[in-house]
């Protein structure tokens, strides 16, 4: 019924000759537009990483600030958010003046049109809220409350004296009998002026300065807000008639491109799904298919022409932009316009298309390219549909687009009463009076409205981010000032080396106070060690390591009996083919019919069970599964003969004995660990066990590519524990004595057990091993405790063992939305001896790597190869949760509940929707978005030279991606990173306080907390 | 027996009274703007699911226990017009509660069912912003479905029927923030106004048979399944065909069924209890509840056995092809519902006992389809841990052999793709019409009055946003 063609000149273009130049243009048009897609990957392998990555090339504050326009997100807090907390006192307001007066430089006294200086005038900006709105609310304001009777609240008795005494003053002299003042008394008794009383030269002085402002502001140039980015015609249509044709072709396409990408929801996956997303979808929607929405009617016929005419994706782009009236030039913003309208499906086409091997079902390269072009297609179709419906425009295409943008209304000019609100505000606060104002000159006028409007929203919550972050940055490099080094008493009884995750900070702490004789390692939680990794009891290997690293060798954890592995692997494939026909057959008719007819109503059972006592039901679970669930005991297939290639097959996994000596002397050296070995050395691997939660990788270990770091940890044990890899370590110059004993385990900071592998210890050793074990239990006690604090629905009165109870129905509990808090407090990484942060009370916020400045060379070999980690991974987890926090809507995935497993890939919201990117709100809802605060031990020429040599750490720190400050090795004291430099650092406070044990410090507190000495 | 007809009328009353109270504590406190604490919200829900399931077993026992089959407790005539021995001119209007083996057991399936979700969702719901709107309308939702399930009268089942109806449009719009809940609640409810007007009218239609909307008076004193129904083939054809109209909407069979995967937009708990359970089960409680019509009535049975078969099928058909987990659900859902639907209307041919096949079948499906559906965010770890049982990746060959259109022709795919192309039937080939009609009397009526008044006073004529507006949400 669109009486209109759909393109106009499909014959000429693939005339030209310049046909394959256009293409190739447009082809990397499409490829730059693509990279403002979030970057993340499937959700089963979830991967921190910074949501503005590919803003990185730019500074902070202009990278946010441009995102944010490009994305429709927030750059930072809000503005309430910021007064809030400088009530609070978590901002203070002497930073706020010293930030401002950095930021100001020379230009901070200047006095503003003789009125007052620059500074004291943000200052005062930042500290009340000046309000403006639009006209026709303003209007209702003036009218309706008493803004112009009382001076604002926060007016001091002084200022509001001054402003009606001087209002007095002005009006007796110069006001009366001024015929050009005449209509400053309308309302007002003027004959009986000398008696009038305060309120009522209050009120007069009020609307006198309303006056006066709007008679100043309408002297100066009307201004015109300005166009907000690129309008796509869809946009046009929408401000015109309010009907939203995105709604109409994201059903339709989020359809299609779900069922192209999924990895295994359905049952029927999508016909021709090898030809690929665009033919696969002309194939279908070629056909006549029923009575489809009216909208779509155009679309075989359009469809049948591309594939007979053999039109491909990139020239069927090319069709339609020409078809729409897009030039040349404004190709890349409608292209990424286009993208970015439905930037989650957009996103995991391009990241599925990329990294296939991340998938069980890859898709051919090119998918994002075809994803345009079905997408263009039926942006041609509905718009035609639309505008010939909704507005009767017939006729091409491209002239719907010029037709629609001439209908648009022109944007309204700023009413003066807006521009003039917060001039009023202000002339209040600093009590200018309406003689002051009113004596200002003409020139004068757009001076101070610029000068008030150029320090607008955005810029004031960055001089508050700034200042909400120095105030963490001040607390941290205090501590870390004042702490004195402590090291453990006597010799080392027990080393335990855990993953460098903030979260391990508090069992680490707890396990040092329990046992003093202990010391403590942070590492990435791969413990270099990379590979692919299958368990006994798994299907598939997975890749355990950081996720911009490729492992080389592959891992399977093999069962010592072989033979009762082998009944136990049969009763399980017997129940697991059972469970799952079981599955399918409930969503079958027929099976679905018997089963829910007759077995249906015990369901009730676990039902019932599982929501009203999730603790019970799962020790219920594991005794009943206990028999099938592990083979007894296995080990992990280590050693690999030299000279064969590493592959999955048997006879080719695992290392060489070179290879492991290689990893081990890595490991050992980044965490200065090479001698002095205590006889027991564990190695905590971590991970988090929730359950209902399909962000739950994004809770595993980040070193590991979103999964538990258990194998590696265990690996290297085995690694070192090898008779022949210690004596290529002593080659190397590392001597393990042969008392030493290495232990890897698991820590599940969601339920906070350990567990260890691998127990069969010489004799000797066992002995001290059960002593550690209690002591490790009472650290998870103690660990648990301090998490409890942060959890609003468990009480601050537990004991601990009643908090490790508590955290252990929150991981087996359906309905539980914060298993954990994952990240979420963290804004702080050293990389430096355990000493300097020992006893430090850091509230479980700080990335602890381990990192020995008396070990490494001049140039800091190893602490570049440690910071070429932390900088990426950590930094990334610190930006992502920033950005989740400060627009859960926009950055982040929203609110958990109505989030909905597609494809295997990710989650949309409800029925339908674009896939949900970032992080849930419930994950990041206590966090303090600050960017991290890295603090490295080594001095500025070592760091100077990492930085001159490493791109991406160079980058993030000149951007300011992160905040960096050094402590020197000798002398502990710290310098900090500014414009290139580091300047010394004095620390504010003398003392910091102290508290006997961690419990003794955070009891009965919910909120964040200071750093203190514990001990 | 006094004594113990009195015990059976307070603990009926309570079975109503448990959530009604819910819903007046929290509904009230709202209104006057106190909100209640979560902790206080939460164990009212638990109380009043716990005191209502109290009473239904408690019911329940002493029923068994005395040997009667049927209590039916009247709360009161509210309309009576007519004596009642002139025949003619009869007219009453009754609130009455029925409690045989169907409601009984449907009453305790709601109870567990509200109670568990309600546990569940005190701690789903823990510091979100909607907390408290959605305890009100969870509570209105608890009381809507008790009292459909016990209604003893026409009316009072369309007074739960309503609350019911109400309460899930409202919990679809939950997050009222983004533009896709409301707009799929606001179509929702139409498809329930839809079903409701049904089921007035055969109200309406069932007084001007018999005077009264008692369930006893249409489908006979024998306790329920052996009812014995008075009325004529005819009359029990009418009446049944628009209760299953009623169902239909309500229990999204063909041709409403578009709207129950839209119905996922509201927080997991509410669309488990709601489409996995009780609500869309209601619809086929209906046709349960007013079995001996279709004993009756052949004609009827036959429509509703095609009715169910064809739903099953194309929820079968359509399910295959779902790509996210609570779609996949809420299709499976339906082709269990579809054959629930088949099987009370294949009961006209079979012996009485295959009544409670239907309604066993219903029980279970409830129970196992809330499991699933709060354990659908689980449905990553699930999947992983079944391919680590079985030892390799599920559904890898089906995936990987991209051409199967030699096998399935590509239109069937197609066809369940677009969920049958229902939402575009009924949406641009049946509401339009009417809107189109409707605007064009409105024009019609614009020019009528313009003409009568004799200058251009459309100003004064509203114009129908109204219309738009639902033709926007559509």
């Amino acid at each position: 019924m669109t009486a209109f063609p759909l393109t106009d000149l499909p014959t000429h273009v693939s005339a030209s000759s310049s046909t394959t130049d256009l293409l190739q243009r447009l082809r990397v048009e499409i490829d730059h537009a693509a990279h403002l897609l979030p970057a993340q990957g499937p959700i089963t392998v979830f991967i921190h990483h910074n949501t503005l990555h590919a803003f990185e090339h730019l500074p902070f504050d202009t990278a946010v600030k441009q995102a944010a326009s490009i994305f429709g997100c927030e750059p930072y807090l809000s503005e309430d958010r910021y007064r809030d907390e400088l009530v609070r006192g978590r901002i203070r307001f002497d930073s706020l003046r010293t930030i401002l007066q950095a930021d100001l430089g020379d230009r901070a006294n200047d006095l503003v049109v003789g009125l007052v200086s620059r500074l004291e005038l943000r200052l005062a900006m930042l500290t009340c809220p000046i309000w403006t709105g639009p006209a026709d609310e303003l209007r209702w304001f003036m009218e309706e409350t008493d803004a112009l009777r009382r001076c604002r609240s926060d007016v001091s008795a002084t200022e509001r004296g001054r402003l009606i005494s001087e209002t007095q003053r002005w009006v007796m002299r110069d006001v009366r009998g001024n015929a050009a003042h005449r209509e400053l008394f309308v309302g007002f008794d003027e004959r009986s002026i000398e008696s009038w009383d305060s309120a009522t030269w209050e009120a007069f002085a009020l609307q006198a300065l309303w006056h006066v402002c709007r008679t100043g502001v309408r002297s100066v140039r009307p201004a015109v807000s300005s166009p907000s980015g690129f309008l796509r015609p869809r946009d046009l249509l929408f401000r015109l008639t309010g009907l939203d044709i995105d709604t109409w072709v994201h059903e339709v396409l989020i359809r299609f491109c779900a069922a192209f990408l999924d990895q295994g929801v359905a049952h029927w996956p999508l016909p021709n799904r090898s030809a690929g997303l665009y033919h696969s979808f002309l194939k279908m929607y070629r056909l006549w298919g029923g009575p489809r929405e009216r909208w779509l009617s155009s679309l075989s016929a359009e469809a049948a022409r591309l594939q007979d005419q053999k039109v491909g994706p990139l020239e069927s782009i090319l069709e339609s932009l020409v078809a729409l009236g897009v030039s040349e030039e404004e190709w890349g913003e409608f292209l990424s316009a286009t993208l970015l309208a439905l930037r989650g499906w957009g996103g995991m086409v391009r990241e599925v298309e990329s990294r296939g091997d991340r998938v069980p079902h890859p898709i051919p390269p090119g998918s994002l390219v075809e994803f345009v072009a079905i997408r263009l297609l039926l942006d041609r179709v509905a718009l035609g549909h639309a505008a010939a419906e909704e507005l009767g425009l017939v006729g091409p295409l491209s002239r719907v687009r010029s037709e629609l943008s001439r209908r648009l209304p022109p944007p309204v000019p700023i009413a003066a009463e807006q521009r003039a609100m917060p001039v009023f505000q202000l002339a209040q606060i600093f009590g200018w009076s309406p003689g002051e104002l009113h004596s200002l000159s003409c020139e004068a006028w757009p001076l101070l409205l610029h000068e008030i409007e150029s320090f607008n929203e955005i810029e004031r919550r960055r001089i508050f981010h700034l200042a909400y972050e120095k105030q963490l940055r001040v607390r941290t490099l205090d501590a870390l000032a004042l702490h004195a080094p402590r090291r453990r008493v006597g010799p080392p009884r027990l080393q335990v080396i855990t993953c460098l995750d903030e979260r391990e900070e508090s069992y680490r702490r707890h396990l040092e106070e329990l046992a003093p004789d202990c010391d403590t390692y942070g590492t990435a939680g791969f413990f270099a060690v990379p590979m692919y990794y299958r368990g006994a009891a798994e299907a598939y290997f997975v890749p355990l390591c950081p996720i911009v690293m490729t492992p080389n060798n592959w891992v399977e954890e093999e069962p010592v009996e072989e033979k009762v592995h082998r009944r136990v692997r049969k009763v399980q494939k017997a129940l697991g083919v059972a469970a799952h026909k079981a599955h399918v057959g409930t969503r079958s008719l027929a099976v679905g019919a018997l089963l829910t007819t007759t077995f249906g109503m015990l369901a009730s059972l676990p039902l019932v069970g599982r929501t009203l006592f999730p603790r019970l039901a799962a020790q219920l679970r594991r005794l009943f599964g206990r028999a099938v669930q592990h083979p007894p005991q296995t080990c992990l297939s280590l050693e690999r003969a030299p000279g064969i290639e590493p592959s999955p097959e048997n006879g080719h996994r695992g290392f060489t004995l070179s290879e492991m000596a290689a990893m081990t002397e890595r490991l050992l050296r980044d965490i200065g660990l090479v001698d002095q070995f205590a006889r027991l050395v564990l190695i905590l691997g971590h991970g988090s066990g929730s359950l209902n939660n399909p962000h739950r990788s994004a809770y595993d270990c980040g070193a590991c590519g979103g999964s538990p770091g258990a194998p590696n940890a265990r690996a290297l044990a085995a690694m070192l524990n090898n008779r022949s890899v210690r004596l290529k370590l002593a080659d190397r110059g590392i001597l393990i004595p042969d008392t030493s004993w290495f232990v890897g385990g698991y820590h599940n900071t969601c339920d906070d057990s350990v567990s260890l592998f691998d127990q069969d210890l010489p004799a000797s050793h066992r002995r001290e091993l059960e002593q550690i074990q209690h002591k490790l239990d009472q650290a998870s006690d103690r660990n648990a405790h301090e998490r409890c604090r942060r959890f609003m629905s468990a009480p601050l009165t537990l004991t601990p063992a009643e908090a490790r109870r508590h955290v252990e129905a929150r991981s087996e509990d359906l309905a539980q939305t914060r298993p954990e808090l994952g990240h979420a407090t963290n804004a702080i990484c050293y990389v430096g001896r355990r000493e300097r942060t020992r006893g430090l009370f850091f509230d479980r916020r700080a990335f602890l790597a381990s990192y020995d400045p008396t070990q490494d060379d001049a140039v800091g070999t190893i602490l570049a190869r440690t910071l070429t980690a932390v900088f990426p991974v950590c930094g990334g987890i610190s930006l992502e949760y920033y950005f989740s926090h400060v627009d859960a809507a926009g950055y982040g995935a929203g609110t958990k509940l109505p989030h909905n497993v597609t494809s295997m890939l990710g989650v949309m919201d409800g029925a339908q929707s674009d896939l949900r990117t970032g992080l849930p709100w419930q994950m990041t809802e206590i966090h303090e978005p600050v960017r991290l605060l890295i603090v490295c031990e080594c001095t500025p020429r070592v760091m100077h030279h990492i930085l001159a040599n490493n791109q991406v750490i160079q980058r993030m720190t000149e951007n300011a991606w992160v905040q960096l400050a050094l402590q020197s090795p000798d002398t502990g004291a710290i310098s900090v990173y500014q414009a290139g430099e580091f300047r010394p650092y004095t620390p504010r406070v003398s003392q910091l306080p102290t508290a006997p044990t961690s419990a003794d410090w955070y009891r009965g507190w919910r909120g964040h907390l200071e750093f203190a000495e514990i001990g | 027996m006094n004594t113990s007809s009195f015990v059976l009328t307070f603990l009926g009353t309570m079975i109503v009274a448990a959530p009604a109270a819910l819903v007046a504590v929290l509904g009230i406190c709202s209104l006057i703007d106190r909100r209640l604490s979560e902790t206080v919200t939460a164990r009212g829900v638990h109380a009043a699911a716990i005191l209502g399931l109290a009473s239904v077993v408690g019911l329940c026992v002493l029923m068994l226990v005395w040997d009667t089959r049927t209590v039916v407790i009247g709360l009161g005539h509210w309309v009576h017009i007519g004596a009642a021995e002139l025949h003619e001119q009869h007219y009453h209007f009754s609130v009455k509660l029925i409690f045989d083996r169907l409601s009984i057991l449907f009453g305790a399936l709601s109870f567990i069912l509200c109670g568990t979700i309600g546990v569940f969702a005190t701690r789903y719901m823990h510091r979100e912003a909607g907390y408290n709107r959605f305890f009100v309308l969870y509570s209105l939702f608890m009381a809507g479905m008790v009292t459909a399930a016990v209604a003893g009268t026409i009316e009072t089942l369309f007074l739960g029927w309503e609350l019911v109806g109400l309460s899930s449009a409202l919990l679809v719009a939950f997050f009222q923030e983004r533009p896709a809940p409301p707009r799929n609640g606001l179509l929702i409810w139409v498809v329930y106004r839809v079903s409701d007007a049904a089921l007035l009218l055969a109200a309406i239609v069932l007084h001007h048979m018999s005077g009264e909307g008692d369930f006893e008076k249409l489908l006979g004193t024998g306790p329920w399944p052996q009812g014995q129904v008075y009325v004529s083939g005819t009359e029990a054809l009418v009446v049944g065909m628009l209760l299953l109209i009623a169902a239909a909407g309500k229990s999204a069979l063909l041709p409403f069924s578009g709207w129950l995967p839209r119905a996922m937009e509201g927080p997991t708990p509410s669309s488990a209890v709601f489409y996995g359970a009780l609500s869309v089960h209601l619809g086929a409680y209906l046709l349960l509840r007013v079995s001996p019509l279709l004993d009756a009535a052949p004609g009827l049975s036959v429509v509703v056995l095609l009715l169910g078969l064809l739903t099953a099928l194309y929820a079968a058909l359509v399910g295959q092809t779902q790509t996210d987990i609570k779609s996949a659900l809420s299709f499976a859902s339906l082709t269990q519902l579809g054959l629930i639907v088949a099987e009370i209307g294949a009961g006209h041919w079979l012996p009485v006992w295959f009544r409670y096949v239907p309604l066993l079948h219903l029980l279970g499906h409830a129970c196992l389809r809330t499991l699933q559906f709060i354990r659908a965010p689980s449905y990553l770890q699930d999947r992983r841990m079944l391919e680590n049982a079985i030892g390799s990746r599920l559904s890898m060959t089906q995936v990987a052999s991209g051409d199967e259109s030699r096998l399935l022709p590509l239109w069937i795919y197609r066809f369940a793709l677009e969920r049958g192309y229902l939402d575009a039937l009924l949406i641009d080939y049946v509401a339009r019409p009417f809107l189109q009609v409707f605007r064009w009397l409105d024009r019609w009526e614009r020019k009528g009055i313009e003409a009568l008044a004799g200058d251009t006073s459309s100003e004064a004529i509203p114009t129908s946003r109204c219309l738009e507006d639902v033709e926007q949400a559509v």
